[in-house]
């Protein structure tokens, strides 16, 4: 069969637009109603997406800064991650579970049994996306002064792997037989003890719940940084990545796929998914139009702000119909993104406005207006050229982006055999496509057979 | 009913919780035929519950829990032939529940040792929004040695240590939930204001256990505050179930004990400024019913023949009992008494009452070693009552009017059976006596227990009046 994409349909908040939330049609307080995302679930079931992606940060961002104007943003008051796709797995049956977990903030045990609880809930349909936590804010909520280095973080996050990964090794497939007959519930003899001391967790285990019907949920990360580049290859199944031009990012693709073989691991045993927003119509004057209506949807005091959360220097006070001024030697103040948003601002000589409208517009990654032919297109190119397996879908606005990408763009792409018409499988590991997991005591065992 | 003074009052009625260990209460249930022995890892099995207590009208679901396996280093003990070791994360089980039931409470366990009061309060509050204000919290503070081995002790913190973190913990937790004021989110789409910065609070918390900033990131929950359960018979249990809990799990095996519990506890909740109707006693119960006295016997000896006499030897074992392995099963046990070298021997924190109770029975009744573990494992560390529907709800009827309940955890031995004979044949007469309510007074679960609503301190000002009032 021809190989197709994956899909994620990411509904965090209420959507990726910032302003998204004061559309005349937008659920303004969604992201604090189960019935909101009850209806988005639905809908992706609808599209049959491989799975809904929930992003997160454990805290409330900025509230030191006035200037970045987030009492204009919608992404401060949510739901926790992992207790609302718990709840979405009573009521959906195919489509895969991804909360966003930091292992900054959390206990690899609670972890554990939380991801293994999502995977029994949903019947192996859990899958769980790691961040290691940049925000100065959530180190604040968790005793700390400041963010780790980057070097501590992806330490911690290694450990934490290795401990989960561990746990959910703890028995082997057949190590509860629940037989009535001899009343043994367990057997102890195919259950194996962690032993875990390492520099961040002492973990003796085992985990206290039978193997989880994936026996290892798909891992998702994302991260752009070499740190993060080798966990992924290590780790992960999936890459959540954010490059904004088809050339940066097969070679990111290329990058992260050559790292896999020095962990034993094969291409196809990694899935990269970029993000993209899309902004769709009939027409490509309905497209703009939508896109129009939300960019108009941007207070100026909003744009300054979203600008100075982003790491841009305050323009407050300046002309917003003037060209970005040129900043002198403090480049390296910012960071790459800035630098590279700033640098075209003063090659296309884009007014103030026009750079927050960019930054607003969620193009920092991959973006694009237009009719369900021209996202298809965009999709299918990054697909069969080595930049992409799969993308991440970021509506604008939810529902309405997300059901228009349904209607309009699913269709297209189940025409040109791209994706899907039904599920065939049940867990998300066989809708992304994933090699069977095994524990490490079966593997073992796997390769003594092969030699003997 | 009328107070002494003649002033109305509003029909005292039960509170009743449904309170599911795994397949059911009973160490064999799992061996029953007709209970399905996947249960507690099937969502399904956890729905039924829910949907059996809510039809019955009941308060709240309740599910146990601890972090481990539990004995893993002593063989003796033969949890190796239990049903309620491997489990779910009970937190996440409610969340699932409460997308799919509509008016009964639910209540999952989590330790204040191992979790954090940040990522917690944020579990909790988001539970208690998609459930619309039905979650509470039976509040633990774990101190079996298994759990500690798996985050990083080598050792339970001791006593005292733990209490001091729970409650700071609780404290904070209640803080974080009060970080934005009712009407902080205006979301006005005219102005492009989403929030009021000047209606959410920074929390600043520098404790012992716990620096937190905040805010939460979550809209502050439906009830205010989650109705807090708690268990514990040791002073520092009791202090904290005076200062914060909202319904007191206790499990004492008889009416004497059981007042002098509801009077102790209740007693010193005046010095934490509570009075003693803000907490609901509800011990637990569990019950053998049949339509006759002897129907009610055969499903308890039913379920009793499928206990072997290892898993009974090992259960007295964690209740102090020396290994009495070896022993003839079907002559009476030697006289035993309680020494110093049984108690400090132990290998699990039970109070030493029950070993005592057991001891002075297996001297007075002659009973053989089958005898003695089949009454120490059947349950009635806590209540129970084996008989008709109006025996059972004559002796709830006299804990719930002499001072020694305000309801009940009904604990079934096996489900989902156990708890649809409650449903079906105890709730009916209790509703009869006027004891139990015949629809739910409220939407959330703080309603239905006639806990009055907390207003927001940090909003209201409260908070500030309160530091400076000492």
């Amino acid at each position: 069969m021809r190989r197709q994409m994956s899909l994620g349909l990411s509904i965090a908040n209420i959507g990726y637009h910032r302003a998204g939330w004061r559309h005349a049609q937008a659920r303004a307080d969604g992201a604090m109603r189960f019935d909101h995302y009850r209806h988005c679930a639905a809908l992706a079931e609808r599209g049959r997406f491989d799975l809904i992606f929930l992003a997160d940060t454990a805290s409330v961002r900025s509230m030191d800064h006035p200037e970045t104007a987030r009492e204009r943003d919608h992404e401060q008051v949510k739901h926790e991650p992992l207790a609302l796709l718990a709840a979405l797995s009573a009521i959906t049956t195919r489509v895969g579970l991804v909360p966003t977990v930091s292992t900054s903030y959390t206990d690899p045990y609670n972890i554990a049994r939380a991801v293994g609880t999502l995977d029994h809930l949903s019947h192996g349909r859990a899958g769980w996306n790691v961040v290691t936590g940049f925000s100065v804010e959530e180190a604040q909520n968790y005793g700390l002064d400041a963010v780790p280095s980057s070097a501590e973080r992806y330490q911690r996050a290694t450990e934490f792997f290795e401990v989960t990964n561990g746990l959910f090794d703890s028995w082997d497939d057949d190590a509860i037989p629940r037989d009535k007959e001899s009343g043994i519930f367990f057997d102890r003899s195919k259950m194996h003890m962690l032993n875990h001391r390492g520099e961040y967790f002492k973990v003796r285990g085992p985990l206290d719940m039978p193997p989880l019907p994936q026996r290892h949920p798909p891992i998702f990360t994302a991260g752009t940084s070499g740190a993060s580049e080798e966990l992924a290859a290590r780790f992960a199944d999936v890459v959540y990545a954010g490059q904004p031009t088809l050339e940066g990012a097969r070679s990111y693709y290329a990058s992260v796929k050559a790292r896999l073989a020095r962990y034993g691991r094969s291409a196809d045993d990694l899935r990269i998914m970029p993000g993209i927003m899309t902004y769709v119509g009939r027409t490509r004057q309905e497209a703009q139009d939508k896109f129009d209506a939300l960019q108009a949807l941007l207070a100026p005091e909003h744009g300054l702000g979203l600008l100075v959360g982003h790491g841009f220097p305050d323009y407050s006070g300046h002309d917003l119909d003037a060209p970005v001024p040129q900043l002198s030697a403090q480049e390296n103040l910012f960071g790459a993104f800035t630098v590279k948003a700033l640098q075209k601002a003063w090659h296309e000589k884009l007014t103030i406005r026009q750079l927050y409208e960019l930054v607003c517009g969620g193009f920092w990654s991959l973006g694009t207006i237009g009719t369900p032919t021209d996202v298809a297109d965009l999709m299918e190119e990054w697909f069969t050229t080595g930049a992409a397996d799969g993308f991440n879908i970021q509506p604008p606005c939810v529902p309405m982006s997300a059901e228009d990408f349904v209607e309009m763009v699913i269709p297209e792409l189940q025409r040109r055999g791209l994706f899907r018409r039904e599920y065939e499988g049940r867990t998300l590991r066989e809708h992304l496509g994933l090699p069977k997991a095994r524990s490490r005591y079966e593997e073992m065992a796997r390769q003594v057979e092969r030699v003997a | 009913m009328t107070h002494g003074d003649g002033s109305a009052n509003v029909t005292r009625r039960m509170r009743l919780g449904l309170s599911v260990a795994s397949v059911g209460y009973h160490y064999t249930a799992w061996r029953l035929p007709e209970v399905s022995s996947v249960g507690a890892m099937d969502l399904q099995h956890h729905i039924r519950a829910a949907q059996i207590a809510e039809r019955g009208k009941m308060d709240f679901l309740f599910l146990a829990d601890w972090a481990s396996l539990l004995n893993l280093d002593d063989p003796r003990i033969a949890r190796d032939h239990e049903h309620a070791q491997l489990k779910m994360d009970p937190t996440l089980v409610v969340s699932a529940l409460a997308a799919v039931t509509e008016r009964v409470g639910l209540v999952p366990t989590a330790s204040t040792t191992y979790h954090h009061p940040y990522n917690f309060a944020r579990r909790m509050a988001t539970i208690d929004h998609i459930s619309g204000g039905r979650l509470g919290w039976n509040m633990v503070t774990g101190f079996n040695p298994e759990e500690a081995y798996n985050f990083s002790y080598d050792a339970p913190l001791s006593s005292d240590k733990r209490h001091a973190r729970a409650t700071e913990f609780v404290e904070v937790m209640h803080r974080l939930f009060d970080s934005w004021e009712d009407d902080a989110l205006l979301r006005d789409k005219q102005s492009g204001i989403y929030f009021d910065r000047n209606k959410v609070h920074m929390l600043d918390h520098d404790g012992v256990y716990f620096r937190i900033r905040g805010p939460l990131d979550v809209e502050r929950p439906p009830q205010g505050r989650i109705p807090i359960v708690t268990a514990g018979v040791s002073d520092n249990a009791m202090e904290l179930a005076a200062r914060f809990a909202d319904i007191s799990y206790g499990g004492q095996p008889n009416i004497e004990a059981a007042r002098t519990y509801y009077r102790t506890v209740k007693g010193k909740m005046g010095k934490y400024g509570r009075s003693a109707d803000q907490m609901l006693m509800m011990p637990g119960l569990q019950c053998y019913l049949g339509r006759s006295q002897g129907e009610a016997e055969d499903k308890f000896a039913r379920i009793q023949k499928l206990l072997e006499p290892k898993v009974g030897i090992g259960h007295l074992i964690l209740n102090h009992f020396p290994d009495l392995s070896g022993l003839p099963l079907d002559e009476p046990v030697p006289d035993l008494s309680m020494t110093n070298d049984m108690m400090e021997g132990r290998i699990s924190g039970r109070e030493p009452e029950l070993t005592l109770a057991l001891i002075r029975r297996a001297k007075e009744e002659r009973l053989t070693l089958r005898q003695l573990f089949d009454v120490a494992m059947c349950g009635f560390w806590s209540l129970g009552v084996i008989g008709t529907p109006n025996q059972i709800a004559d002796t709830m009827e006299e804990w719930f009017t002499t001072g020694a309940a305000d309801g009940f955890n009904i604990q079934p031995p096996y489900m989902p059976a156990g708890a649809e004979d409650f449903v079906n044949l105890v709730i009916p007469e209790l509703q009869r006596r006027g004891l139990f309510r015949t629809e739910y007074e409220g939407a959330t679960l703080r309603e239905n227990l006639g806990l009055s609503p907390v207003p927001n301190r940090i909003g209201s000002g409260l908070e500030q009046t309160l530091a400076l009032a000492g």
